[in-house]
């Protein structure tokens, strides 16, 4: 929630205002990262996550349109599974300070560590030569959102009985849908830069696709 | 390719937002027709209400309502008290007898208006989750202290907890909603 003090913004207006000052924190982060030598992995991954909290908090006027599952994935691909987990719980606590915590904070740590480490299962398969797949990428990330959402639906048999959970999944398709088509979007924009950067900062441990030359 | 790619992802995600709101309207009909069910919820209720819509409100046993607070009071449409009863182990009011309502938010606020002011209601809307029932007759869930994480307003529809909000709420004849406060 954003409160524009004396001034009244129009949902579309924030939507403006929150798209703009996420740009300034993606093109500081990939600005900064060109002087950083290069294996400052936990940099990276500690950027990478700040974007990623920032991102979803400022696309709030969105419904479920956020770019943390894909970042999650790409954790997950690059820095594999571990890290991925730990990326994935401090983004879910981290934006629901904001957004509101509660017990399905757990759930989401939960839906997009499984994300990371589907990302990590895969990394072999989601690069072509080396380099990474971004329809590929799309590909997973769309059927991921389904299944994150589901996990989060879950949460909701603390209150309700098992037989409402078909209808509750149900009545959540066309967010579900939302998620997935987002996702595919931010895998078009993100997925190549951030592979670049988590190339050129990758551990010896997990080298997936080629350092790309750097330009400094 | 790359620059085709993101653009047309954009134009998609941008058309499915446009679109969500009927995307979700028509899964909201199927939802509703799950719930349909809506014999037995009207037990308890005076039996010239078995066509209509009714609303409920039930006030926990440590948060009475001022007015409703012995049985439950039940009003007509026109805002009449046409009995009470005792018999339901719970306290607040319901209020029927209309018919025609899609809209459960709409049908909620002209049924509580009813009342006169005594069950009104308090919401607040997200952006992306619609409205956000935090008060009625009163009762803000916030100010409900005990032994729990926090309580909240729930929504029941035909007997059963209700799987949408009450701004997506589609109603059909004879459909009994109520609210009651739920802990966590």
């Amino acid at each position: 929630m954003l409160d524009a003090h004396a001034i009244v913004l129009s949902p579309f207006e924030t939507l403006v205002l929150n798209l703009s000052l996420l740009a300034v924190v993606a093109w500081s982060i990939w600005k900064a990262e060109k002087s950083l030598d290069s294996g400052s992995d936990l940099t990276i991954l500690a950027l990478i996550t700040i974007f990623a909290i920032t991102g979803r908090i400022l696309l709030e006027p969105l419904p479920n349109v956020q770019p943390v599952t894909v970042v999650v994935l790409l954790v997950g691909i690059h820095y594999g599974a571990t890290r991925s987990i730990g990326v994935a719980a401090i983004i879910a606590i981290s934006s629901n300070l904001v957004m509101g915590h509660g017990i399905w904070t757990f759930y989401q740590a939960l839906g997009w560590s499984l994300v990371g480490v589907t990302g990590a299962l895969l990394s072999q398969s989601l690069r072509v030569d080396d380099k990474i797949s971004v329809p590929r990428v799309a590909g997973v990330s769309f059927v991921v959102a389904f299944a994150f959402d589901w996990v989060v639906s879950a949460s909701v048999l603390h209150t309700l009985p098992l037989e409402t959970l078909p209808v509750y999944i149900l009545a959540g398709l066309p967010f579900d849908l939302v998620h997935g088509v987002g996702n595919i979007a931010f895998a078009a924009w993100m997925a190549e830069p951030i592979s670049d950067i988590m190339s050129r900062h990758s551990t010896s441990r997990e080298v997936v696709v080629r350092p790309v030359k750097s330009s400094s | 390719m790359s620059d085709r790619f993101r653009l047309g992802s954009t134009v998609l995600l941008v058309v499915v937002l446009l679109l969500l709101p009927f995307i979700r309207d028509s899964v909201n009909e199927e939802v509703a027709r799950f719930v349909s069910d809506s014999e037995s919820s009207h037990a308890g209720l005076p039996t010239e209400w078995d066509e209509n819509q009714v609303i409920c409100i039930y006030f926990p046993a440590e948060y009475p309502h001022p007015v409703y607070s012995s049985g439950v009071s039940m009003i007509d449409a026109e805002g009449s008290i046409i009995g009470v009863n005792n018999d339901l182990n719970l306290t607040g009011a319901c209020v029927g007898g209309f018919e025609g309502y899609t809209d459960g938010m709409n049908f909620m606020m002209d049924a509580t208006r009813v009342a006169g002011g005594h069950l009104a209601v308090g919401y607040s809307v997200n952006p992306n989750w619609g409205e956000f029932v935090h008060t009625i007759g009163g009762l803000n869930d916030q100010e409900i202290q005990g032994d729990f994480n926090g309580a909240y307003w729930s929504l029941t529809h035909n007997g059963r907890y209700s799987v949408v909000g009450i701004g997506s709420l589609v109603m059909e004849e004879g459909d009994v909603i109520s609210w009651n406060i739920e802990t966590w």
